[in-house]
């Protein structure tokens, strides 16, 4: 018999990587109710950009190439860091500014909008990057493994798990500690109170969108150097993501977080015993939450429901 | 104006007439298809290559290959003076969209011919429609031993080297070299599961015993809970049934470790677009290929030229055994078609059954034949690891390691398992 706590660090760190896939996606699905199949393709874009800016390709050549590669991979990483998830969240603006004629209409307008969105997405990253695998090169520091109890770990994906912790405690200390924050919880529990409040709605969903999808990009660019980085990447994300805030709750953001680490737990213990079922875990959680409690872990009733 | 109404008996006699007299010609399960009789039509071939999904990446290279031999053909003057044409549709690595897209391949575009194929569960779903109509399909790059055993039809070729070719020639070499305890990582689909089935038989052959075998759904992401118990388990060498997306972030995640030296890995084969393009310390281990663009053979350096010409945009640099398998099915199919100076579908299937073809001709150590038991070629099968020497040349990935004739890596189980279906049972048509 194999021992179970190294299964269960695994399981804790890879929920802490759904976490932060999930992060983006719950506030969208919160703020603005539209259920954003973009979100992967936005995952994908943001870790093309980081590649992009790490490996200086758009500029080699150049004087400002030569400077650029003379860097320490450390600050190139840390650019792409900075640069992937702004490009994800100017994508996200414009996304936003093309579901404006679906608001208010059956939910299935947004829904295939951000299908269609995904699908040209992933279809302009295979006409600039190619078809190919890509590799997102990491700084030394946090490359390579580590032993711990005789086993070995990789640092990589020890920082990301960390990296995760520090993303959900900074999206939790703006949503809960800040002006904004207040603002964009409000617009989710009763958007039209804050139109009438005095506050400019489209800006909100607009910052919101580009909030989400900064997110997105920013856990692509976690998660490639793991995950590797394909042009149909997105399409492993969204999945795991929708599960997440179902099971968490749709619009909470705990719940979302709570949900993760469950789902994380459920795959790494099943791949250890159960290896055929691991992927199906996750899908075995949605069942037993959802069947005993519809709104998930943490979704409360609205108050327009009373 | 006539009185006369229509009955619902009359209606549906007149319906079923219709449908029938619409069937004889059409219909493309009728013997002797009569609308591609004109000499001037142009032969046209479905492309079953997927798009999407895990296989997309080795379909795009595979489509690249079946494209290159067309247009060899098409500047050559065509195939008995009729220009080749193709029609691609995207089988999203998906087996029940195998069978739509070769449906609607076979029955609305008319095609005579299908080609194409990387996941095993897609060929194979291919293959049952193919069967149907008698459409001569080429299985390309699929390598599950059932393809060519089992799920052998009459129509079907496959051109892929399989799981037990590659084990036979790795298994017993990796026992001496590694030692005896293995440990299995498979996909759990069709080609993961009989490629493991054939490293088990071989393993309790040449006296390697399996301490566990962990299945990896399809699909996998993250090996880290795989990787904890390779650790745990400590086997003296990991073989690895793992394919497409699903292998190359295991290789990412093996590196990350450091666990690509020990244990020993043995991954059954090894695609080109799976692994160009990755850091070299990714590709650990031993595997096995049918073709290497670095093989000192002669036609070799011409092909790469070829492939460069006719693809100078794409971001692969030089084939790979994928592009190299969709390039030599189409265009032995084709040559085949010469041969029998037919287009008709049992003309052709028994042009290229037992078809012999040089070691020259195939850029490989060893003459290649289509064995006429199992439709499976024949082939050299090399096994190779990573080139830590690679120098300047970043194409250059691969170090050969050892070639094997095919009669020492014929896989005897696929001919035991494999009924084609008579020539008579396989319904006869002019493409």
């Amino acid at each position: 018999m194999y021992s179970l706590i190294p299964h269960i660090v695994n399981g804790l760190t890879l929920g802490l990587l759904f976490a932060l896939i999930a992060l983006g996606f719950t506030l969208i699905v919160g703020v603005m109710e539209v259920i954003n199949l973009a979100h992967g393709a936005f995952f994908a874009l943001g870790a093309y950009f980081a590649l992009a800016t790490i490996g200086g390709s758009w500029f080699a050549g150049t004087e400002f190439g030569i400077w650029w590669s003379s860097l320490s991979p450390g600050a190139r990483y840390a650019s792409g860091l900075i640069f992937g998830p702004l490009c994800a969240a100017g994508a996200g603006m414009i996304l936003e500014l093309c579901l404006r004629p679906t608001y208010g209409k059956a939910p299935l307008y947004g829904l295939l909008l951000t299908f269609g969105a995904a699908l040209v997405i992933e279809e302009l990253i295979r006409l600039v990057w190619g078809t190919g695998e890509q590799s997102l090169s990491v700084p030394q520091a946090i490359n390579g493994a580590f032993l711990m109890g005789g086993l070995i770990f990789s640092k990589y994906k020890f920082y990301a798990a960390a990296f995760s912790i520090l993303a959900i405690f900074l999206v939790w200390l703006f949503l809960e500690k800040t002006p904004y924050g207040a603002i964009i919880k409000a617009g989710s529990h009763d958007s039209e109170m804050v139109r009438a409040l005095g506050f400019d709605l489209g800006k909100l969903r607009l910052a919101v969108f580009a909030f989400g999808a900064a997110l997105a990009g920013l856990a692509g660019v976690i998660m490639a150097p793991i995950w590797g980085l394909r042009p149909h990447i997105g399409i492993d994300v969204v999945i795991p993501a929708f599960l997440i805030i179902v099971v968490g709750g749709v619009g909470s953001f705990w719940g979302a977080v709570a949900a993760a680490m469950l789902v994380g737990l459920a795959v790494g213990i099943t791949g250890a015993y159960a290896a055929a079922w691991s992927m199906l875990s996750m899908y075995i959680l949605l069942i037993l939450v959802v069947g005993f409690r519809a709104r998930g872990l943490f979704g409360r009733k609205s108050a327009l429901e009373n | 104006m006539s009185n006369k109404k229509f009955s619902r008996r009359s209606l549906l006699t007149g319906a079923t007439a219709a449908v029938g007299g619409v069937a004889a010609f059409a219909g493309p399960w009728k013997h002797n298809r009569a609308y591609a009789q004109a000499s001037d039509k142009p032969i046209r071939i479905g492309i079953t290559s997927d798009a999407s999904g895990q296989y997309a990446n080795s379909g795009a290279s595979d489509r690249r290959g079946m494209l290159m031999a067309i247009d060899e053909a098409n500047a050559k003057g065509g195939v008995l003076g009729r220009k080749i044409e193709f029609q691609h549709l995207d089988t999203e690595t998906t087996a029940a969209t195998g069978s739509r897209v070769a449906e609607r391949l076979i029955t609305r575009e008319e095609c005579g011919f299908l080609v194409g194929a990387v996941s095993s569960g897609v060929a194979n779903a291919i293959s049952q429609v193919a069967q149907r109509y008698g459409v001569i399909y080429l299985n390309t790059n699929s390598s599950s031993p059932t393809e060519s055993g089992q799920n052998c039809h009459r129509v079907k070729f496959v051109w892929d080297g399989n799981g037990t070719n590659f084990a036979k020639a790795a298994v017993k070499n990796s026992i001496d070299a590694y030692g005896k305890k293995w440990m299995l990582l498979t996909n759990d689909y069709g080609w993961g599961h009989d490629t493991a089935a054939a490293t088990k038989k071989l393993l309790d052959q040449y006296g390697g015993e399996v301490v566990e075998e962990i299945l990896v759904p399809q699909g996998t992401r993250d090996f880290s809970a795989a990787l904890l118990k390779i650790q745990q388990a400590n086997p003296d060498v990991v073989a690895a049934a793992v394919g497409g997306d699903d292998q190359v972030a295991m290789r990412q995640q093996v590196a990350q470790l450091g666990m690509g030296s020990k244990p020993a890995w043995i991954n059954n084969q090894q695609d080109w677009p799976d692994v160009y393009g990755l850091p070299v310390d990714n590709l650990f281990g031993v595997f096995g290929t049918t073709w290497y663009y670095g093989l000192d053979l002669p036609g070799v350096k011409e092909f790469v030229e070829r492939y460069q010409a006719a693809y100078p945009d794409t971001a692969m640099r030089v084939p790979g055994n994928v592009f190299y398998n969709g390039y030599m099915a189409t265009r032995e199919l084709l040559a085949a078609i010469e041969r029998a100076d037919s287009t008709n579908n049992i003309a052709v299937i028994k042009q290229l059954e037992g078809h012999k073809m040089s070691a020259e001709s195939r850029m490989q150590h060893h003459d290649a034949w289509i064995d006429p038991d199992t439709h499976q070629v024949q082939q050299t099968v090399y096994l190779a690891t990573a080139n830590t020497e690679m120098g300047d040349n970043k194409d250059d990935m691969f170090k050969v390691l050892t070639q094997s004739a095919p009669e020492e890596v014929r896989d005897e189980g696929a001919a035991a398992a494999c009924k084609l279906e008579s020539y008579d049972e396989t319904p006869s048509f002019d493409a």
